[in-house]
């Protein structure tokens, strides 16, 4: 449980937030995106729902649509016609690396593909804010890498905002220009912000060498540590 | 010994065959009673005379239509009332103590009922099909839709869906694949409910020339039309099996 968050994510900033398993990383989405009330107080954001994008760790794609047609399904609920929104979806999925793989049904696409095929269905609909549940983590890690690499020049290039919830440090310094930790629950808040001064656009696998990187990453994990074993303290 | 699968079909074949020259063989030593237990080529000549008068088809139109317009009224109401007893919890409470209490009866014992409501025409098979069917149908839906992936709605509706999309793009395709699943099981009950239908009372079909057969002890005809029975349902599943890859290709 999450007790009084407040998150900034600026234009065409990559925010993370890392926590605790049991912190409420993942309400927090839920709740900001509407498939879960808080349990007191209300959710506010500047962004509207309708103009929020959210990817879950599973890929959740119709297995009765082809990759296009689950591509524009979205764009379809937001009133485009379906031979634009068919164009549209196609023009996405080339531009993740999926061109020649339009008329796939997700049980004939990879793992990578489809969370490629999703990635896709969100970015179609040109949302003002991405939230991200650790989108990456059911992936081999070679897949993994490509991915995020691809994520990563997208989003610096088409200048989307992101907020990425994920217990992988090394993901979030990577990925973002923010991190955020939050504290162990019951009552999780959130403690400190960490900048991440590596410039922009990002090579993520370059990134882990940049001067900056080490002493950061050490920072989030004796503090991340720290927020563990004060709980196993007062479990005890 | 190893069994090669591809050729499992030769071997069924000969064994039916051996199977139906001994039992011809016995027929002729007279070793069965022909009233009890007719050879073969008896009850192919049986088949054949029912053919060669023509008579045949008046029956088999009567019980195809019966089977038929059941086993169609039986999926369209029990998807409708499965899907609306899924999602609206009302329906749910008022329909299922009922559904359940039909489905825990063999419901071809509402047989007579029919033919007292609904006479010996053609109704009265179609409503015992139907009852057969819809109640099937029925919990196959309403279980399956309970069964719906929460991701894929939960997708849906951060993707910007209605309700409307989520029954269309979610419970939709989905009830598609559970009634396929059991679309065999449904057109057994429907061909059971004409059949038993016209057993009770008609003036034709299958059951009613079946009934006729049983009273004048007319073996070699049961055993035919239970031969033309199992063929025409097999007929029907190699027609429902093409309906069933073409509608469930993505998986």
């Amino acid at each position: 449980m999450l007790e009084g968050a407040s998150l900034e994510v600026g234009e065409g900033q990559f925010v993370s937030l890392v926590g605790p398993s049991g912190s409420g990383k993942s309400s927090l989405l839920r709740a900001v995106i509407g498939l879960q009330k808080p349990l007191a107080g209300l959710v506010e954001t500047e962004v509207a729902p309708s103009e929020l994008g959210i990817l879950f760790q599973d890929d959740a794609l119709l297995p009765w649509r082809t990759a296009r047609d689950n591509v524009a399904l979205g764009l379809g609920f937001h009133g485009m016609e379906r031979q634009a929104a068919l164009k549209e979806a196609d023009a996405w999925l080339a531009r993740l690396g999926l061109a020649g793989f339009e008329h796939r049904f997700p049980r004939h696409l990879s793992g990578g593909q489809r969370k490629r095929v999703a990635l896709a269905q969100v970015l179609a609909l040109r949302p003002k804010l991405l939230l991200m549940d650790e989108p990456f983590a059911s992936l081999d890690a070679i897949v993994r890498a490509r991915i995020i690499q691809d994520v990563v020049a997208l989003v610096e290039r088409e200048r989307i905002r992101v907020l990425l919830v994920t217990h992988d440090l090394e993901e979030a310094l990577g990925l973002s220009d923010v991190v955020y930790l939050l504290s162990q629950g019951p009552r999780a808040r959130i403690t400190q912000s960490y900048p991440v001064p590596i410039p922009r656009p990002r090579d993520v696998v370059q990134a882990r060498l940049h001067p900056a990187f080490a002493p950061l990453y050490e920072q989030l994990w004796s503090d991340l540590s720290r927020e563990v074993s004060r709980e196993a303290a007062e479990a005890a | 010994m190893t069994l090669n699968p591809s050729y499992a079909w030769v071997r069924q074949f000969a064994a039916l065959g051996v199977l139906l020259v001994l039992w011809e063989g016995a027929g002729y030593a007279g070793m069965l009673n022909p009233l009890y237990m007719p050879t073969p080529s008896q009850i192919g000549r049986a088949l054949t005379e029912l053919f060669e008068t023509g008579s045949i088809w008046t029956h088999l139109e009567a019980t195809f239509g019966a089977a038929l317009g059941g086993l169609v009224l039986g999926i369209v109401v029990g998807v409708i009332l499965g899907v609306l007893a899924a999602l609206i919890p009302l329906i749910a409470e008022l329909l299922e103590p009922v559904m359940t209490l039909l489905n825990a009866i063999p419901r071809v014992i509402l047989a007579p009922l029919f033919v007292i409501w609904l006479g010996i025409g053609l109704a009265s098979k179609v409503a015992l099909s139907f009852i057969l069917v819809a109640v099937l149908i029925f919990f196959t839906v309403f279980t399956g839709i309970r069964q719906v992936d929460r991701k894929l709605v939960e997708r849906i509706i951060t993707l910007g869906g209605d309700r409307w999309a989520l029954v269309r793009h979610v419970y939709l395709p989905a009830v598609t694949a559970w009634v396929l699943g059991s679309l065999k099981v449904a057109i057994g009950f429907a061909f059971t409910g004409a059949c038993v239908g016209e057993f009770v009372a008609a003036s034709r079909g299958l059951g009613y020339l079946l009934s006729f057969a049983q009273s004048t002890y007319n073996s070699a005809l049961i055993m035919a039309l239970v031969f033309l029975i199992m063929v025409v349902v097999l007929l029907i599943f190699a027609i429902s099996g093409r309906l069933e890859k073409w509608l469930l290709r993505w998986n």
